[in-house]
């Protein structure tokens, strides 16, 4: 293999090593080389403390403990540490123990189960709710259970991992639209005409920050008579006039099929819904694996992200604080003349260009000047637009994000002048 | 190792893996999406071409490539190299 530094994740999925067990011989090669070895540090960065705005890391790059500014935990709303959270899980710890279990079905649904459902349900003015153990879970488990051979699955070319797994497994054909293209949705699914058709889109796309546009979606998955699962992991508590996410900011609730949320983001616990009319709730129940045959969520889990819920909509000054914070920093770094793409949300990348490299040393070196910020490299954006990527959150002071744009500006600004 | 010879490999694994697609259909100064390739379909026509090929090039160079007819030219340049 030449030009190591050329290769990435994408090109080691298909294994044909006689030994089973092992990976590709050339994976083993790739990984050993002391510059892949160094871009892979950045992953699984031991926090020390919860993952607020401000946080202490072991920093692989250097084996030192540091205080950092963080700009990428997903805890959009600050809700994994709010004290009343917090308590709220407490008190169910003792009430209900650790862990449910059981799988839903025989023995692993509480009383905080049927709840919380309820609760999201009402949230997302839906008729019922799922709730799965984990957010990738939940797109696959639905996907699998909804899509069947011969159906034909369409989804946005930025669709989460989740949601091409679901379509794999359940055996639909996928036809991939381009990035929140209309007239390329409508030849997809003109393509699909006499076939049984679910449309999937996300109302913010993790990767660029920008939102769906719903508006066209809906119509055409109306003139086609395509189902419409809308995929609101980073947008729900945040968007909306009550936070209920992108499909209400757009006054069209009422017209999405199936709504999914996360629970490891904005509401700071882990785990997936689904909010849908009760019948096909009470058809996934017994036909999405990820629900039927995994335990059910911790009750003490459960028990905090009702009260997350519940803090995150009493009033509007939690997502108040997200989008001022999100406007404060957005015109800070375009004040420094970056690219960030087309965001219109609390995801903001800054894109740098082609060069891994140049990434990975900027990378090393704001993380060492105590900021934490992830860099995101190809496959999982396109190779010319490596970027950082910024989850804003409501618990920034203006302090923090003012030192943050210091160190951005030092580096990230000087860097892409040489 | 032969131009048509690539191209034949290639085209082995596009109507292996594209439904509904016969081998008079393909032209290769088209786009394997304009046979309804999905993206996932085209990862697996490269990866099992390049394995049959012995040839390994990064995907990250092969993100601007738009028809069959430049993979092949492509694979046929790593060859030479």
């Amino acid at each position: 293999m030449e030009n190591l530094l050329n290769y990435s994740l994408a090109d080691f999925h298909h294994n044909d090593n006689p030994d089973v067990l092992a990976p590709p011989a050339d994976f083993d090669t790739w990984m050993a080389d002391p510059k892949i070895s160094y871009c892979f540090s950045f992953f699984e960065q031991q926090l020390l403390r919860a993952p607020r705005s401000t946080t202490e890391i072991l920093s692989n790059l250097d084996h030192q403990k540091r205080q950092v500014i963080n700009l990428t935990s997903y805890n959009y709303l600050g809700l994994s540490s709010h004290p009343e959270v917090i308590q709220a899980a407490r008190a169910a710890l003792d009430q209900y123990g650790l862990g449910a279990s059981g799988a839903p079905l025989l023995s692993g649904t509480f009383d905080l189960h049927i709840r919380f459902a309820k609760q999201l349900a009402e949230f997302k003015q839906k008729e019922d709710c799922l709730l799965f153990s984990s957010g990738l879970g939940g797109n696959l488990g639905t996907i699998q259970g909804i899509l069947r051979k011969g159906d034909v699955f369409i989804l946005d070319e930025k669709c989460h991992k989740s949601l091409v797994d679901g379509g794999t497994l359940a055996g639909a054909k996928m036809l991939f639209f381009e990035h929140n293209n209309p007239d390329s949705l409508e030849q997809m699914l003109e393509k699909s005409r006499g076939k049984r058709k679910l449309v999937a889109v996300e109302g913010v796309y993790s990767m660029d920050g920008d939102l769906v546009k719903l508006p066209e979606v809906v119509a055409a998955c109306e003139r086609h008579q395509a189902g419409l699962y809308l995929d609101e992991a980073h947008s729900t508590l945040m968007f909306g006039p009550h936070g209920r996410g992108v499909a209400e900011h757009f006054g069209l609730e009422h017209k999405v099929g199936v709504s999914f949320g996360t629970l490891s983001k904005s509401f700071g616990g882990v785990g997936g819904f689904i909010c849908s009319n009760a019948r096909l709730i009470r058809y996934l129940k017994c036909y999405a694996s990820s629900y039927h045959f995994s335990c059910a969520p911790a009750p003490a889990i459960v028990a905090g992200m009702m009260k997350a819920l519940e803090v995150a909509t009493r009033d509007s000054s939690l997502r108040d604080k997200l989008w001022e914070n999100t406007a404060y920093l957005k015109r800070r770094l375009l004040d420094l003349n970056l690219d960030l793409g087309g965001t219109e949300s609390q995801v903001i990348p800054i894109i740098i260009g082609s060069s891994g490299e140049k990434l990975f040393q900027m990378a090393t070196e704001i993380q060492k000047r105590g900021l934490f910020l992830q860099p995101v490299d190809f496959p999982a954006v396109p190779a010319h637009a490596r970027r950082f990527r910024i989850s804003v959150s409501a618990q920034l002071t203006e302090a923090e994000m003012d030192e943050a744009c210091n160190i951005i500006e030092d580096v990230i600004v000087k860097g892409l002048k040489n | 190792m032969d131009r048509d010879k690539v191209l034949g490999v290639i085209k082995k694994y596009i109507l292996e893996n594209v439904e509904d697609l016969k081998e008079s259909d393909l032209d290769p100064t088209r786009s394997l999406k304009d046979f309804g390739a999905n993206s996932l379909d085209i990862i697996e026509v490269v990866s099992c071409s390049m394995r049959e090929l012995n040839i390994k090039i990064p995907r990250s160079e092969l993100a601007e490539i738009k028809t069959i007819d430049e993979l092949v030219n492509k694979f046929m340049e790593n060859q030479s190299r």
